[in-house]
């Protein structure tokens, strides 16, 4: 009879032989256990690209320009984090650059690393080193509490001068909707699911 | 009735795949599905979690009273603290965001520091009351925290747009810096803290 430990708690649990067919939750600490089946490998490879393409057009566009007395500046994503390294907060500016550039791009590149060779029943070169690369990368993710940081930032603005959201602002709140889609279809139990098949 | 844990199974799980292990009496095992480190419990849990708590909660006070933000126009130069900023908003009739910004920049890292005291109090004292309150708690403490960092996210954009030289200017604040340090303690905090301890056996 297969066990399963909660995370949460400790406590061990019977599990069934099948795999869940609904979400299941500790008995003792209500945290959930086991998440059933949530699409296809395609699925999350196709919401993969498309949060790539997202991300790259985020960075390519400015993401809000404001104009005064016939002069106009706008900002891009790496823009924000430029400004703040220019005026010597090192610290702040690699924070900003890491939750905002480098967590979601490493997030998406290493989906892409590893879900396509699994798509084929084979395994990425060094596999488990990028899988725990990705488990410590999410938590640092930070697309959706940008997007309203950059909300609050427009709000305050459009109190003294003109105003106009850009392209990468729609890509960027469009980024935040597919990386949550993505992240709650790629869940640690689902990728091994999809690795444990591709072995039989 | 006592229950079957983990440890009384002699089973460990990967906090990275959250694979059921079976413990292997070795030094330094590893996941045999994701060669994770395992751990019984995350080392030195308690005392990692307070000493970050402790340094947060430092650094809270300055986060709130150092200016976060100078702004230089031709005619002023203004400091807005995080406090501040919230009454401009407010002022400038846009209220829904204002009540927005104080509760994602004051209450939540508040109640962040408070709501992580209590979780490791109770884990330090192996407390057996309202065990899974705490650790539903804890679970929302883990949810919310990232959303601090709105404020300095908004920040960083107005610097990066207001650079009219001689008209206006915005600088970022040293207040900033500890605001952003308290929220990145409190995520670290959370992370080091390892859940099961609220589910000892009381001494």
């Amino acid at each position: 009879m297969p066990v399963i430990v909660c995370p949460s708690c400790d406590l061990a649990h019977r599990a069934g032989p099948e795999p869940a067919s609904e979400r299941t939750r500790c008995a003792r600490c209500l945290a959930s256990l086991q998440r059933p089946e949530n699409g296809s490998i395609d699925t999350a490879i196709a919401l993969s690209i498309v949060a790539l393409v997202l991300f790259l057009l985020s960075n390519a566009y400015p993401l809000v320009a404001i104009y005064s007395n016939g002069s106009t500046r706008a900002a891009t994503l790496i823009g924000a984090a430029l400004g703040l390294y220019r005026q010597d907060h090192t610290g702040l500016a690699a924070l900003v650059f890491i939750t905002t550039v480098v967590g979601p791009f490493l997030q998406i590149a290493a989906l892409l690393y590893l879900l396509i060779p699994l798509r084929r029943k084979r395994r990425a070169p060094g596999q488990n080193t990028v899988f725990r690369l990705l488990a410590q990368v999410r938590p640092w993710t930070f697309v959706e509490v940008f997007m309203l940081g950059a909300l609050v930032a427009l709000v305050r603005l459009a109190a003294f001068t003109q105003v106009v959201p850009g392209i990468a602002l729609w890509s960027c709140a469009l980024l935040m909707l597919t990386l949550a889609a993505l992240t709650s279809r790629t869940s640690p139990g689902q990728f091994w699911r999809w690795v444990e098949r591709s072995r039989a | 009735m006592t229950l079957s844990t983990g440890r009384s199974l002699g089973l460990l799980v990967c906090m990275q795949c959250h694979a059921t292990v079976r413990a292997l009496q070795v030094p330094h095992p590893r996941c045999p599905r994701c060669d994770a480190h395992l751990f019984q419990r995350k080392p030195h849990s308690l005392a990692l979690t307070a000493a970050l708590l402790v340094c947060a909660a430092v650094l809270y006070v300055p986060a709130n009273l150092l200016p976060v933000m100078h702004t230089r126009t031709i005619f002023d130069d203004e400091k807005d603290t995080i406090m501040s900023g919230v009454l401009v908003l407010l002022h400038s009739g846009s209220w829904p965001i204002a009540v927005l910004v104080f509760i994602a920049s004051i209450v939540v890292p508040l109640l962040k520091i408070i709501a992580l005291s209590v979780v490791l109090f109770s884990a330090w004292r192996r407390s057996p009351r309202y065990r899974t309150q705490r650790s539903e708690l804890f679970r929302m403490v883990e949810f919310i925290g990232r959303w601090s960092m709105l404020d300095v996210y908004a920040i960083s954009l107005l610097v990066a747009l207001v650079q009219i030289r001689s008209l206006a200017y915005v600088a970022v604040g040293w207040g900033a810096l500890a605001f952003a340090a308290v929220v990145v303690l409190t995520l670290f905090a959370a992370r080091t803290f390892d859940e099961r301890l609220l589910w000892e056996p009381p001494p």
